[in-house]
């Protein structure tokens, strides 16, 4: 009875209520497209400031401009035809050391006694001997030559190319210089080898003086040639080997 | 209630016809009633169902139409890298409505003054009371410009954003781009070629990419203007073209103009010497010359011998050479050395009609053909083309062309001979190649590489060799005919190179007007001294940009021109 008589309500509620939500619907769609649409002109926006923050610096940063700039301060030239390379082996070519001769190198003659054996077939002796042999035999295969050229009087030359013989002298002997030390050799060479470490000191530092200012130590090594060259340390060169030398005999 | 009633009394006849009256009447009224109330139901039927459509579909009032990206007032013009030459950017403007302003006038005009010192502080306050109702104080304003004037706090200054056209590059390319008026329409270069596309909603969202290099752009023009002001010239046009598809890389006439303040430049300045101007380019012609005789087959080798004496008689006229032979010489001496009694009498045995018709195919006869609408026509002798005017033609002399052409000859002439039409905007899938036209025989391109690459080597474009990339060429100096007469001091000096030669890519073309002759060149004002460096420091510049592999061993068939070269000083 009751549903009866509320039934145009309920018709006329329902059909609000059906309008409403439609309407619910089309309002929060027209609200995200009109956020989307907030979103797409900050889009726009930001190209539009893009696009003048890109043109400045393109205009600041323009190819006459560059060109004045190279022209004043860089000075940078375009590359010759030379300076193209087609691959890799071109490349490493370039990288090649140099050879250089070392001049302030002594003249080391190398001579191997012929072994004297005993005729004796059938009795591998390698026994003493042939330790004794190869105890020996790097060092002594060694000879340096007795003739000396005064190269390390030439004033200029002598500084810059310390570092390099001091260098060599401690590299080489290492395993000849070894046996000299400590073996039953002679107090007189003490003698000869004890001016060898004061020398040594003046060394280094003319080798760092020579790397800070090489220009300047030249010049001075020019200005006096004879108290550098006498002075100086390429003592150390003749003085280890004096001693290599006398250490084996 | 209108219905009758029955009568009771009988009624009276004129009431009875009343009644039939009031009936008719009353029908009429509902046919009203109902038309009315149709048109009025019909209308509010339209009007619900364009509300329906417009909820269904339509978009609120606040609805920008297809923002998804930014699209500028006027399109971009871009180079082939994409790098921009022209853009329009919102800038500051500040203007002022005298009528508007309710502050102190005076105080006014002194403060604007101090900010925008190009005019005094009389002027201002002139302006501000004078009765004008919008003057623009400052187009294109920086932003702390505005800054300062906004805290003026003026009402009647009106500070806004407009379009404005800016060239980032400034006079780079100034010829080619062009410039704009101040209502933003194209008035010169390709801002007026394609105006219309630019302008146009639906085509300027896409940027205009023009077929040019910014930086090959760069290094012509400067080396161009380096040896403008170094031998004075008055003025200089330089090209350079894809030989296989006939893009402009790069083309300059200096002096240059600023497309920012266009207004600033001289009519000198605005003239496009590239395009516009046709110059006798003179020997520059002669290979042309050759390759029709070689076309022809009137020169069956390079070897073939013409007799070069002192000066040339023919037709009553007398045609001279700078360094005559005064013997028998070959078609690549010629050549080397340049001499127009050799190039005469090619060109005399090539004949009138056929070399007229060669012409005419390569383009050199008719307007330039480029989209520029500043472009100039090639000047002929016409009706006058006779067999000396023919000679004359065959030496570059009588005949005037634009920069653009002959570097459009040369491109064609070592495009295997096919002709590709100029062109200034970038050829891909939204510009295509169009096809060629054959003008040259294949052999005959092949061929004349080693020749124009003698010139560079032994010949009168030495100074044009940039070690390495292969360059051929071919001075011209013609002298400029000045009130009627050829100068004799007065030169336009030109040089149109090819490189690499053994594999041509790219057509260089430089020009100087009137260049000077300086302590270096020894007093000469021939192109081998002046021009002939900027090309070999142009490419030296260039051809690592575009790719030349630069090789010292590589060399185009030297075999075909050297055997025919009289070598007298080694």
């Amino acid at each position: 009875m009751s549903s009866r008589s509320f039934r145009s309500v309920f018709m006329v509620a329902t059909c609000a209520g059906a309008a409403l939500g439609c309407y619910m619907v089309s309002l929060r769609v027209a609200s995200e497209r009109a956020q989307l649409e907030a979103v797409e002109t900050r889009i726009v926006l930001a190209q539009r400031d893009m696009r003048v923050l890109q043109t400045e610096i393109g205009t600041r940063g323009r190819l006459s401009q560059l060109e004045r700039w190279n022209a004043g301060a860089f000075a940078l030239g375009a590359p010759s035809a030379e300076q193209f390379l087609k691959g890799g082996f071109e490349l490493a070519r370039l990288a090649r050391p140099e050879h250089k001769v070392d001049f302030e190198a002594p003249v080391v003659l190398a001579s191997a006694p012929v072994p004297v054996r005993p005729p004796v077939v059938g009795q591998p002796d390698t026994g003493d001997s042939g330790v004794a042999a190869a105890a020996v035999a790097p060092s002594a295969l060694l000879h340096e030559a007795s003739l000396k050229t005064e190269t390390r009087e030439v004033p200029a030359r002598t500084v810059v190319a310390l570092p390099l013989t001091a260098a060599k002298s401690t590299d080489r002997p290492a395993t000849s210089a070894k046996p000299a030390k400590n073996p039953s050799v002679g107090k007189p060479d003490l003698a000869a080898a004890q001016p060898k470490k004061p020398v040594a000191k003046p060394a280094q530092a003319a080798a760092k003086k020579s790397v800070d200012k090489p220009a300047l130590v030249t010049a001075q090594a020019v200005t006096r040639p004879v108290r550098i060259a006498k002075v100086d340390p390429l003592a150390p060169l003749p003085a280890k080997h004096s001693k290599g030398l006398t250490a084996e005999k | 209630m209108n219905a009758p009633s029955p009568a009771l009394v009988a009624p009276r006849p004129e009431r009875l016809r009343l009644v039939g009256q009031r009936r008719q009447l009353l029908a009429v009224m509902h046919q009203r009633l109902m038309f009315g109330m149709l048109v009025y139901a019909g209308i509010v039927a339209i009007i619900a169902l364009r509300l329906l459509y417009l909820a269904a579909f339509g978009d609120h009032a606040g609805r920008k139409e297809g923002l998804t990206s930014y699209i500028p007032e006027r399109g971009d013009i871009v180079d082939r890298n994409g790098d921009p030459l022209a853009r329009t950017i919102d800038a500051w403007t500040i203007a002022i409505h005298p009528n508007k302003v309710i502050g102190d006038k005076l105080a006014l005009a002194r403060r604007l003054a101090q900010l925008m010192p190009e005019y005094s502080e009389e002027q201002y306050f002139a302006l501000l009371k004078s009765n004008k109702t919008f003057f623009y104080l400052r187009r294109r304003a920086s932003p702390g410009l505005v800054e300062a004037v906004n805290a003026i706090g003026e009402p009647g200054l009106a500070i806004q954003r407009e379009p404005d056209r800016l060239y980032p590059q400034t006079s780079l390319a100034a010829h080619v781009i062009g410039y704009t008026d101040i209502d933003g329409h194209g008035v010169a270069g390709m801002e007026r070629a394609f105006d219309g596309e630019l302008a146009a909603s639906a085509t300027r969202g896409q940027p205009l990419m023009l077929s040019i290099d910014s930086r090959i752009q760069q290094a012509l023009e400067h080396e161009l203007l380096n040896a403008m002001n170094h031998f004075s010239a008055i003025g200089a046009a330089g090209v350079v073209m894809d030989v296989r598809t006939g893009e402009v890389l790069a083309m300059t006439s200096l002096p240059e103009v600023n497309p920012n303040l266009p207004g600033a430049a001289t009519p000198e300045a605005r003239f496009n010497r590239a395009t516009q101007g046709v110059y006798e380019l003179g020997s520059t012609f002669k290979p042309f010359t050759v390759a029709m005789a070689m076309d022809s087959g009137t020169i069956k080798s390079f070897g073939q011998q013409y007799n070069c004496p002192h000066e040339l008689h023919v037709y009553g006229h007398i045609v001279h050479d700078t360094h005559p032979f005064g013997r028998i010489c070959t078609v690549a001496e010629i050549m080397e050395e340049s001499s127009n009694i050799g190039t005469a009498q090619i060109a005399d045995q090539l004949g009138t009609s056929r070399q007229k018709a060669w012409l005419q195919k390569m383009g050199f006869t008719g307007p330039v053909p480029i989209e520029l609408k500043e472009r100039g026509r090639a000047l002929t002798p016409g009706s006058r083309w006779g067999p000396f005017e023919t000679m004359t033609v065959g030496f570059g002399q009588g005949i005037a062309v634009a920069p653009l052409q002959l570097a459009m000859g040369y491109a064609t002439l070592f495009n295997g001979g096919v002709y590709h039409p100029p062109t200034l905007l970038k050829v891909g899938p939204n510009h295509p190649l169009p096809p060629g036209k054959r003008v040259f025989s294949e052999d005959t391109s092949y061929r004349m590489r080693a020749l124009l690459r003698l010139v560079v080597m032994k010949g009168t474009g030495k100074k044009a060799d940039a070690p390495g990339y292969r360059v051929g060429g071919k001075t011209g100096t013609a002298q400029k005919l000045i009130n009627g007469h050829y100068s004799n001091t007065i030169n336009i000096t030109s040089f149109a190179g090819v490189f690499p030669m053994d594999e041509p890519r790219y057509v260089i073309v430089a020009m100087l007007d009137e260049p000077k002759a300086t302590k270096e060149t020894y007093g000469f004002t021939t192109a081998g001294w002046n021009v002939a460096p900027v090309v070999s420091g142009t490419i030296g510049r260039i051809a690592p940009m575009l790719g030349v592999q630069p090789d010292m061993n590589r060399e185009p068939d030297m075999s075909q021109v050297l055997p025919f070269v009289h070598e007298t000083k080694e």
